[in-house]
Formats: structure tokens, sequence, C-alpha cells
């Protein structure tokens, strides 16, 4: 199995478990479908960087109180603010099969959430390089929702790259971004390489989560390595 | 009058002004459409530089001045309007020194929210924002509505409906299309100029998102589907990212190059978008001067393309013939109707899913039964079909509201069924499609019924198109059915219909329709006649079918027909469909494996063959007893356990669900009753869009026998309440994704406490636990979907 099918089987609650045939047939044919279907579009820009030592940060002239977010941001100069999708014809899909088939609706949908990540991960992947090579260091995203970094922005993101008419992505009045499959999030950007362990999943308080992402995948999984190296 | 230049002569729009502001300092973050309060002088130097450079329409700075994209407690939406329009002529009155004519055009963007079913901003809601713009500047004196960047088909309905209801002025309508001709939402250029066409815009294109190079080959198609004249206005190439900012760098004079090979190609109107500068469209006006006079360039005729469309796709009617499947119809269908009954939309949505799948291209929809409001109900239908599938829908009633509110909420250009000769049908029908466009059926038949000759029938349709005329509906949107008369009746019937239709094809140059399964009525092996006959038609120029594409006989004669007349290429879709098909019927694997066994593996067609087999031992209820239960307890208990998961308890949950209609239909013809089914309402809460949860627990508990009555998602209070007390329940399960919208989780529970204090609410979702849960007043929080069956079980013992 590769990455993103790996991906997919934990967001199914699999754990340490191997995945049966049958489900690891349908997760194959799903992320067939999605190839076919997603349409991954990506929006982001960088702005300057402040953080007082008040428990806020400054991005561009958004102003944000989150000290998750500030602890996360430490040392950086500028951000990357961005938003990415994989469309709305992913949601009709799963619409689709929610009528038809349940359980490839949820394997359909942990695949849609792995691939989206996928594509992330390599478009920050390739960032990482490009800024490297002028001496500079990413950190890992961080999206509102995470900690205390309120999820009413989502709606800053959304204005300030103009998400909805660069790549269609909108949001609820309740803060749901629509389409479903999508993401809004900031990186930072420092001068100097700060080593850093904590990446997205092993850094949640919430260990007896079934979709935790375990220790032994991590060390085996080369491209988690090297993440876990440069950040 | 613009509408008098327009086409007549080439029309100069101004160019980008994000960039302008920013460069009068306006910050990133800012509502720029405050700037024409707070910064006046400002703005009316950028329109005054437009003016200047020759720009004969200047946009209002109300990109995003609509209810739900401005929030701005500072400035009243309707002063802000006002000032923009004002603010434009006051640059006209600085800028323009050749005396010449020019136009402020209110602009209006998108909303920057997606609509329903897939968002949740309605329709409706879409409408009332833009109304209220337009009508504040229409009394500020704009000349014209332009409503601009838009990527969602259905948005761009709402804005010019609104625009052509609530004002007088002329609307103008661009997309923003990307470099393979698709909108954001996925539709392509021959639905978007049917859509806009249909809505009577008078002038449509294409504005932002690339630079002129690369819309070259997209003006070409619009240019192909459009009769209006036709707008385009680029950005100064594509967007660079540079130190992080976004800028554009295609130079005044590159732009008015291709500027030019664009209004020679055919565009009527031209300007500029993001990143283009006054000095952009001086060497614009410049470049395309000798190309002014649009009467000396070669006349575009009027397009004949038969087209309807859906949000993404649209489907041409014409020589090669097309599908639409009739299975959406209650006519004659027992369990039909009793889902509209019920309201069981699932069910309708699944019989369009199956239709798609088995090879339609249109679907037909008809929901009406006696007793049934069906206005409504087709609303409802129609928007609900919208989000699972992306065929084009043909409206099938006779109910003229209900006709009218569909085509209304409808996102594309859709098929109407249908009109026919009767003079009070014509008043009827119409009007609609004049407001609203579509492609509509014409009946030929009027106050003396079906004329029983090939010359009456065609004469009947002249008639039709006659009185089309009238309202300025075209021909290419009129399609007749000449009628199928059953042949048991009267034995001509086959001839006349096929002879009717090569006639009406000769003298009207009309696309044909039929309803070709009627003419087998009261015969033995029906399917026999009809898919020869079928075959008879299309030979005959039938453009479009309306059959049921789920019989095999009928796709054949399709499927060969294409192969055979060479609209197939290389009989690729044949081969597609027929190679390696010897063994068509879903074969069981294994005959040998238990009923039992099979539901816990979640082998669908083996447990759909033992349930069978078991019928000869054992009675209904002992198999459900017996085998089944014990096999959903083994795999639930499994679930909990942490050996069986997610996928694997859905696959068990389908492949009882298969057997349990196995035995369903065992029962009903035995005349036994099922038990009596405990019935529980489940709901995802208002603000939320997210019910793949809600989904699996519904399905568990259909499996357990509950009668589960599914409200959907994003669902009122008030609505969860009253099917609650309207359905005696006792147990009401509601799930929310977001803390965001726990909220209406807890408002809900707190209205069912008040309304219907007997009833137990049980409660899941990513965000919750019990902690959550307690503290909102839920009787139980399900951390996972078994656990919500067994206490829906604990609740009913």
């Amino acid at each position: 199995m590769d990455r993103r099918e790996k991906e997919a089987v934990r967001y199914l609650g699999y754990g340490r478990h191997a995945v049966d045939e049958k489900t690891e047939a349908l997760i194959r044919d799903s992320f067939k479908e999605l190839d076919r279907t997603a349409k991954c579009r990506i929006v982001y820009r960088i702005f300057e960087l402040e953080i007082p030592d008040d428990g806020t940060v400054k991005i561009g002239e958004l102003e944000i109180r989150s000290k998750n977010l500030a602890k996360n941001m430490r040392g950086c100069q500028e951000a990357v603010m961005l938003g990415a999708t994989l469309g709305i014809e992913v949601d009709m899909l799963l619409r689709r099969y929610s009528l038809m088939d349940m359980s490839k609706t949820v394997v359909l949908q942990a695949c849609a959430a792995a691939l989206l990540e996928e594509y992330l991960d390599d478009w920050q992947e390739e960032h990482r390089r490009a800024a490297e090579a002028e001496g500079c260091y990413l950190r890992p995203r961080f999206s509102p929702g995470y900690g205390d970094f309120d999820i009413s922005h989502q709606e800053d993101v959304i204005r300030m790259l103009e998400c909805a008419k660069k790549i269609g992505l909108t949001m609820t009045d309740r803060y749901m971004l629509t389409p479903s499959k999508s993401v809004t999030a900031v990186i930072g950007i420092s001068k100097e390489e700060v080593p850093c362990h904590r990446k997205g999943c092993e850094e949640c308080r919430k260990t007896d989560c079934i979709y935790r992402r375990q220790e032994r995948e991590a060390r085996t999984n080369p491209v988690y390595h090297e993440r876990h190296n440069t950040f | 009058m613009i509408l008098e230049r327009l086409g007549k002569e080439l029309l100069y729009f101004d160019g980008g002004t994000g960039t302008l502001l920013q460069e009068k300092g306006m910050k990133a973050g800012e509502l720029p459409e405050t700037w024409n309060l707070t910064h006046t002088e400002e703005m009316v130097d950028i329109h005054r530089q437009y003016f200047e450079a020759g720009s004969d329409i200047v946009l209002t700075n109300t990109f995003g001045a609509n209810a739900l994209k401005f929030h701005n407690t500072e400035f009243e939406l309707e002063d802000i309007v006002a000032a923009a329009v004002v603010n434009v002529k006051e640059g006209a009155w600085m800028g323009v020194h050749d005396g010449r004519e020019v136009y402020a055009a209110l602009d209006l963007g998108p909303t920057g929210k997606l609509l329903k079913p897939m968002g949740d901003l309605s329709f409706e809601d879409a409408y009332e924002a833009y109304k209220e713009v337009v009508q504040y500047g229409e009394e500020a004196g704009a000349d014209l509505i332009h409503i601009e960047t838009m990527s969602d088909t259905y948005e761009v309905k709402a804005a010019v409906l609104a625009a052509k209801e609530n004002t007088k002025l002329p609307v103008f309508a661009t997309m923003i299309f990307d470099e393979n001709g698709k909108l954001l939402t996925g539709g392509d250029v021959p639905s978007v100029v049917a859509l806009l066409e249909g809505l009577k815009v008078d002038a449509l294109g294409i504005n932002c998102g690339m630079g002129p190079e690369q819309m070259l080959p997209i003006l070409e198609e619009i240019l192909r589907y459009a009769t209006v004249p036709v707008i385009v206005k680029p950005n100064a190439g594509l967007p660079k990212q540079k130190d992080g900012q976004v800028c554009y760098d295609v130079s005044p004079a590159e732009f008015a190059k291709v500027m030019r090979e664009i209004v020679e190609k055919g565009a009527s109107a031209v300007g500029g978008c993001c990143g283009t500068t006054p000095r952009h469209i001086r060497a614009l006006v410049k470049k395309t001067e000798k190309l002014k006079d649009l009467s000396k360039r070669e006349k575009r005729e009027p397009k004949e393309y038969t087209i309807v469309s859906s949000y993404g796709k649209a489907v041409i009617l014409g020589d090669e013939p097309c599908v639409i499947g009739e299975r959406i119809n209650p006519t004659g269908k027992k369990r039909f109707k009793q889902a509209l009954k019920e309201h069981d939309i699932d069910y309708i949505l699944r019989e369009g899913i199956a239709q798609q799948d088995a090879g339609a291209h249109i679907l037909d929809v008809n929901v009406g039964l006696p007793d049934i409001d069906e206005p409504a109900l087709m609303k409802e239908t129609v928007a609900e079909l919208q989000s699972v599938t992306s065929l084009p829908l043909q409206i099938d009633t006779v109910d003229v509201k209900a006709l009218e509110a569909a085509m209304r909420i409808y996102n594309g250009k859709p098929m109407v069924n249908s009109v026919n000769g009767k003079q009070e049908s014509m008043d009827a029908v119409f009007p609609l499609i004049q407001k609203y466009g579509g492609v509509v059926v014409g009946l030929t038949l009027d106050e003396d019924g079906i004329p029983d000759t090939p010359e009456g029938r065609a004469a009947i349709a002249g008639k039709i198109i006659r009185e089309a005329e009238k309202y300025k509906i075209p021909r290419k949107d009129i399609v007749i059915d000449v009628l199928a008369m059953t042949i048991s009746s009267d034995p001509e019937g086959a001839r006349t219909t096929l002879e009717a239709l090569k006639l009406v094809k000769e003298q009207h140059g009309v696309c044909t329709v039929l309803g070709v399964s009627n003419i087998s009525f009261g015969l033995p092996c029906r399917q026999a006649v009809n898919s020869n006959f079928f075959t008879l038609a299309m030979h005959a120029g039938l453009s479009a079918a309306i059959i049921n594409p789920l019989s095999e006989d009928m796709m054949r004669s399709w499927y060969s027909y294409c192969a055979l007349m060479n609209y197939d290429q290389n009989c690729e879709r044949y081969i597609g469909q027929y190679a390696g098909q010897k063994n068509a019927a879903p074969e069981v694997k294994d005959t040998r494996v238990t009923l039992k066994s099979a539901i816990e593996k979640g082998l669908k067609e083996e447990a759909h063959h033992a349930a069978r087999e078991l019928l000869s031992e054992k009675k209904p209820l002992e198999i459900i007893n017996e085998d089944m239960i014990p096999a959903l307890d083994t795999v639930g208990k499994g679930f909990e356990k942490g050996t069986v998961f997610l996928p694997q308890l859905l696959m068990s949950a389908d492949a009882a669900k298969i057997a349990f209609a196995v035995l369903k239909d065992a029962l009903a013809q035995a005349g036994d009753v099922e038990q009596k089914k405990e019935k529980i309402v489940l709901a995802t809460v208002k603000g939320d869009i997210h019910d793949i949860g809600k989904n699996i627990v519904k399905v568990l508990l259909e499996n357990y026998s509950f009668d589960v009555i599914d409200l959907g998602k994003d669902v009122d209070p008030e609505k969860i309440v009253d099917a609650a007390i309207r359905n005696h329940v006792k147990l009401v399960g509601l799930s929310a994704l977001m803390t965001t919208t726990v909220v209406s989780m807890e408002e809900t529970i707190r209205l069912l406490r008040e309304k219907k204090p007997d009833c137990k609410v049980m409660v899941g979702g990513a965000v919750l636990n019990q902690e959550y849960a307690d503290m909102i007043g839920a009787d139980f929080y399900g951390k996972d979907a078994m656990q919500s069956v067994y206490y829906a079980q604990s609740c009913f013992t």
C-alpha cells in the first residue's frame, strides 16, 4: 500500500490492525474514482508576521488571538496563508454513494481526506525545498479550529485569499468549508532551522483516539521521517 | 441607449480597479466598497482615468456590495451603492472630453457562498440579496447591470432573475472559466450560454481567471453557441506569485495586440479585469479603432443548437438520438407512489442514479399524484436530484404552478414536458419558457384531439411553433412529440407516427421526441415491440426517446443504432458496453455460503441467494430471528471489540438489507403483515451539512427493523420537533460535526423538551463526548453507530 492508502486506512479507524481484503479493494477503487473526479486547487499568499508577547499573532492585517498558534509560529518572520480544495465534484460523488452504498461512502470519505492531505503535503514539500534553497524554513500547517486558533478565522482566510473566486472555496454561516473536502491553514516561515517534533496528529493530547497516527508507522514511513527531521 | 449600440459598434469596458486602489493606499482585507464613501475623490479619479482612456462602460465599485458578503456596521449598503453610481457619473463628467455617450454599469459579483443543496445559501436568499442591490442601483441612476466573475450557474441565475424582475435595466453577465473551458463548479461553455440566453441576458461572456491569450479558445467556443453579443474582459495575463503576492505582467501593448485578435474573432464589447490599467485600455482602444464599426464585419447568424443543460453538462439534441429516462414517474408504479406519499426522496434519487448509470442522457421528472402538494414536491425533487446527478432534467407536469416553481429553482436550462396545440396550454406554458428559458416538448394534439394523419400532426406542430414566436421563443427551443398510439387499438398507429416524425422534421426543421413504450400497450412481450419500434423511430429522425434505460432491450437498440449509423466512433461505446459480457447476470460466487456467514462477511449476492434458498425451509420471520439477527449481532459485537471495522460493519449491513428485501417480498406474497416497526426520527442539525455519520446510524437502525424518518441535514429545530410530534416518536437522534453547530443541537433538545417531553434524544458527532452531551441535555451519547442501535433497542423494550 502506498502512503495515501495507509492514511485512508488510519482514517477508517483500523489503528494497528491489518486491513481486510474487501476494504482494501474498496480503497483502491475509491482512489481511482477520486483521481478522475477531484479537481485539486490551491491558493496562497505570503504575509508579514508579527508575534507580540501577548498571546496574539498578526498575519498581514489580521490579528489572531491564539496561544497555540503563537507557539507554533515563534521565531518566524513571515507566514504562508493557504486555502485548498478537492472541488465540489467530490461532494457530489459522496452524496451519490451515500444513497447507494454506505460502506463505499465511508471508504471514499476517508480516501478523499487522505488525498487532500497528500496534495497539501506534496505542495508543502515542494515549497519547503524552494524555501530552504533561500535559507528559509517552513513550520507545520496550522488550521483554524486547531487548539485555541478559533474556527471563525476561516472567514478571514477565505476573504484575504479570495478563495471563493480563485478556487471556489466558500464557507457556511457556521464556518464549515464548502466544498467539504477543503482546508485553510497557515504555515510559519523562519530564517532559522528550529528542530520541531510537534506534527499535527501526534501533538494532540487525545491519546486514545482511534484515528491516531501510530509511532511505529511514523518511523517506518520515509515521508514522515523526512518531515520529522525538517520541522 | 446602450442596447441600440451594443452589437453594432465595438464597446469598451474599463479595466481592473484592485491594483489602482492598492496604489492609492487601500490595504489587503479592507472592504473596497467602503471607499465609495470614505475616499470619494480617489474613486472618482480612477473612473475618470478609464473614461479618459476611452472606456464607454465603467463598472461601479460594488463587486462585493451585497448583504451576504458586505458586513459593515458603519455604512448602509444603500448609501454605498448610491455613492458608487454617483462616483462613476462624476468620473464620466470629468473624463469624457469628446461628448460620446457613456454608461455606469452596476457591478454585481458573487455572494461568496455556495448555494444549497451543496452549500447553505438558499436560492431565494441569493435572489433577495441581489434584488436589494439592483433596486438601489437603478434608483441611483445606473444605466445597466453587469454581473461578473461568476463561477456558479446557479448563483448567476439568481442574479439575472433579480435584475430582470426588479429593474428595467439591460443585463450583461460574464463568467469565469478555467483553461479547460470549465467553471469552478464544473459547467461547460454550451451549458452556460444556454442558461444565460434562456434567461434573456442582453450580452454574455467571459472575464477574469486568465489572460487574453488563454481566452481565445474559450471565446471561440462561446461564439459557436451564442447568438447575443459577446463580452471579453481578460486579466493582464496569468497570475504570478512574486514575493508571495499575486501580480500580472502582460504589458498594455501585448494586451492590446491579443485583444485585437479577440475583436476580430467576434467579441462585441471588450475591456480588462485584474491587473489591467487605464494604460491597457488606452492601448486597446487605439489598436482596435479601425474595427469599431461592427456592421462591417461578417454578420453572426442566430445559432440553431437545441441545448438543454444542468449546472455541469449540456446535452445538444440533434441527429444522434438521446435517451430520456422515464422512471421518475408514478404512473403504474405502486412502489413509486408509495415513495411519493411517504416523502421518500431518497427512493426517487436512487431511481435517477440508476438511470444515469444505465446510460440515460436526460431524466424526466414527474411527481404528480392526487392529494399531493405537487409544486413543493417538484421543487424539492428537482433540487435534490441536481445534487446527485449532473444530467439535465425534463420537468414533466400538467400543474403550471409546479412547473414554474421547478423552472425557477432549476440550475440550468431545463427541458419542459409539455405544451400542446390547445390555446389554453400555450397561453399557460409559453410565458414561463419566455421568462426562465427552456426547451419545451410540443405535443401534436389540440382542441380537436390527436389527428389521424401525419399531415394533421405536422400542422399542429406548425401552430405551436408560430405561437411560440409571439413570445420570441426560437424554434430551436421547441421539440415536437408526434405521439405514439398503441397498435393494438390503432393498427396504423406506428406508421402514422413514423411518417409524422419525418414530416415534422422536413416541414419545420425542429427536433423531435417520443414516448416510445406506449406503442405496445396491451400486447405480450412488450419489450420486443418497443425496442424494434424504437429503432424505426430513430431511423425516421427521432432526436430524443423517453424510455426506460434499465430495459436492456431498449438500450441494446440504442447502442446498436448509434454503432450502425456511425454516431459511435469506432463502435467504442458499443464495445465498451458489450465486450466480454457473456456473464451478464451477477454471478453468485459460492452458493454454499449460509445466510449467516454471507451477512457476516458482507457478501451481497450470496446473501440474496442464501435468503431465497432458506425460504424453502423456513418462514421469513424465523429466518430473521434465527439467521439474520444473530449474524448482525456477531458483527456488531466484533465492531465493539475492535475486530470488525466500520467499512466491514456497513458491508454486512448492506448484505443484510438485500436479504431483508427478499424476505419482505415473500411476506407480502404470503399476505403476511410485517411486524409493526418502532419509529425513530434522525436529523443532522441546523447549520450542519455533514451527514455521513447520521446516514451510517440510519443504515444500522434499519437493519435492526427500526422505521427511520430521516429529515436530512441542516434541519431547523422546529421541523425536527414537528416530525417527532406528528409521528409520535419516542426517540430522536441528532448529529453535529462541529462546535459551531452543537449550539443548534442544544436548541433542538431544548425545544423538544418543551414541546415533546416524553421523547428521548440521542446525539453523536465528531466533536461530541459524554461531558458535552450531558451539558446540552441529551439523554444519550453514542460514541459510535452500534451504541446508537443498542440505545434505541433499550428505549423500546
